[in-house]
């Protein structure tokens, strides 16, 4: 394999799955978040 | 007579053997500790670094980290090789780091991926520059802007180029404020710096703090296995600070198991410094190219920014694409100052912590990826 193809598919698959992994987290975040929201009697601490 | 000038001759042996090569690093060693003492540029670690810098370039005293049976052969082989140090440091890392306002706004991760662009645009230029696959992919790690990541991948790869890519990870880190600023303000109007941002930060529910380093880690391993020890180490050390009930275990890991590991981390790298290996034209190209990378990690992130402004019709700051670093949090102190300095009423730095924390994990992310794909393609490390 050629350097610059080398180069290229490090590039989109590192980016890519380093993007789509982020966004997915951000979907379990939000998911996390709706399970289990904050409650009453946390507003008061931290 | 004899003995005596036998016994005189084995005093001066070590003046003798002092080549002008070790003498250069002995400079550079001091120049080291100039920095980090009277210029306070991370000091934690330019210290050790610097001293190990004199210490291994003395010659005949079995002190570099080459030198089989010394003490720092010893701590090299046991922590660098085995690259357990920087795994220890990650667990110190996330022993302390608070992903709460990362949780509280989560679309900010997304800046954490952006903000390693710069890491492969640099293997590309790694590559046209005549380095081998090995060594590209050691230079552009430096764009992870995290040194435990930069030595572990290093230490995979090419571990000839660990000094120099170590040195420019860490000190291009305590940079950030001065190589971010230009940045910004060249690729943002006054009054995209200006942006507020909605203010105060949206807390979590503690359950969601705690379940998301084990649910992070486990996906990212899953995903990226090679991350493993450092993704595991990281969330780990999260998991104790959140679930609360190892205040012990969180102040050992972030305190004084993360000094003992920065004192021979540094001690190692710096004795690792020898002469013959870095002082060559090749170091100064990982220099440049170590600040190339992460001079583009801000450009694409504030290039994102600058998007996500568009698509959210200006609630977002585009400053923030540049705490998508992993320098943690010292990019997300730059976005305050910056967007304070084109609007005094703004307060951006909870969201910046947050696509700081991001970077965190992008930055691993990237690593992890590099090195599947290069064990998938069969890409053996340097001897």
């Amino acid at each position: 394999m050629k350097d610059w193809a080398f180069g290229l598919t490090m590039t989109i698959l590192g980016m890519g799955v380093t993007f789509i992994t982020l966004y997915l987290l951000t979907l379990l975040i939000r998911l996390l978040i709706k399970l289990f929201p904050r409650k009453e009697d946390e507003e008061g601490e931290g | 007579m004899d003995v005596l000038i036998s016994a005189l001759s084995s005093l001066v042996q070590g003046f003798a053997s002092l080549t002008w090569q070790s003498a250069i690093m002995v400079l550079l060693g001091c120049l080291l500790l100039y920095l980090g003492i009277a210029r306070k540029f991370e000091p934690l670690l330019l210290v050790p670094i610097g001293f190990g810098v004199i210490l291994g370039n003395l010659p005949l005293a079995g002190l570099s980290a080459y030198d089989k049976g010394g003490i720092i052969n010893l701590l090299y082989n046991s922590g660098i090789l085995t690259e357990l140090f920087p795994c220890l440091l990650f667990l110190g890392l996330g022993a302390m780091i608070d992903f709460g306002p990362m949780l509280g706004n989560p679309r900010v991760l997304i800046f954490g991926a952006a903000g390693q662009f710069g890491i492969f645009l640099t293997l590309f230029l790694a590559l046209q520059l005549g380095f081998v696959r090995q060594e590209a992919v050691s230079i552009a790690i430096i764009g992870a802007c995290d040194g435990p990541t930069a030595i572990y991948v290093t230490t995979k790869y090419a571990r000839e180029l660990l000094p120099a890519v170590s040195i420019a990870a860490y000190s291009y880190m305590s940079l950030v404020p001065i190589i971010q600023p230009p940045i910004m303000r060249a690729l943002t109007t006054k009054k995209e710096r200006a942006i507020l941002m909605e203010l105060g930060e949206k807390k979590v529910s503690q359950r969601v703090k705690i379940l998301f380093p084990l649910v992070t880690g486990i996906v990212t391993i899953l995903i990226a296995p090679m991350g493993a020890p450092l993704m595991g180490m990281l969330m780990l050390g999260n998991f104790m600070r959140e679930s609360g009930v190892l205040e012990r275990l969180v102040n050992v890991s972030e305190s004084t198991l993360t000094n003992i590991v920065t004192l021979f981390l540094g001690l190692c790298i710096g004795a690792s410094m020898l002469g013959g290996n870095f002082l060559r034209w090749q170091t100064i190209l990982v220099f440049i190219l170590g600040l190339i990378a992460i001079a583009l990690d801000t450009v694409t992130g504030v290039l994102l920014g600058k998007l996500m402004r568009v698509i959210t019709k200006g609630k977002i700051n585009p400053l923030l694409g540049a705490a998508g670093t992993s320098a943690f949090p010292m990019s997300a102190r730059v976005v305050q100052k910056e967007g304070q300095k084109a609007n005094p009423r703004s307060f951006l730095l909870f969201h910046a912590v947050g696509a700081n924390a991001g970077g965190q994990i992008g930055s691993v992310m990237a690593a992890a990826v590099m090195l599947a794909i290069m064990s998938g393609m069969g890409i053996a490390p340097l001897p």
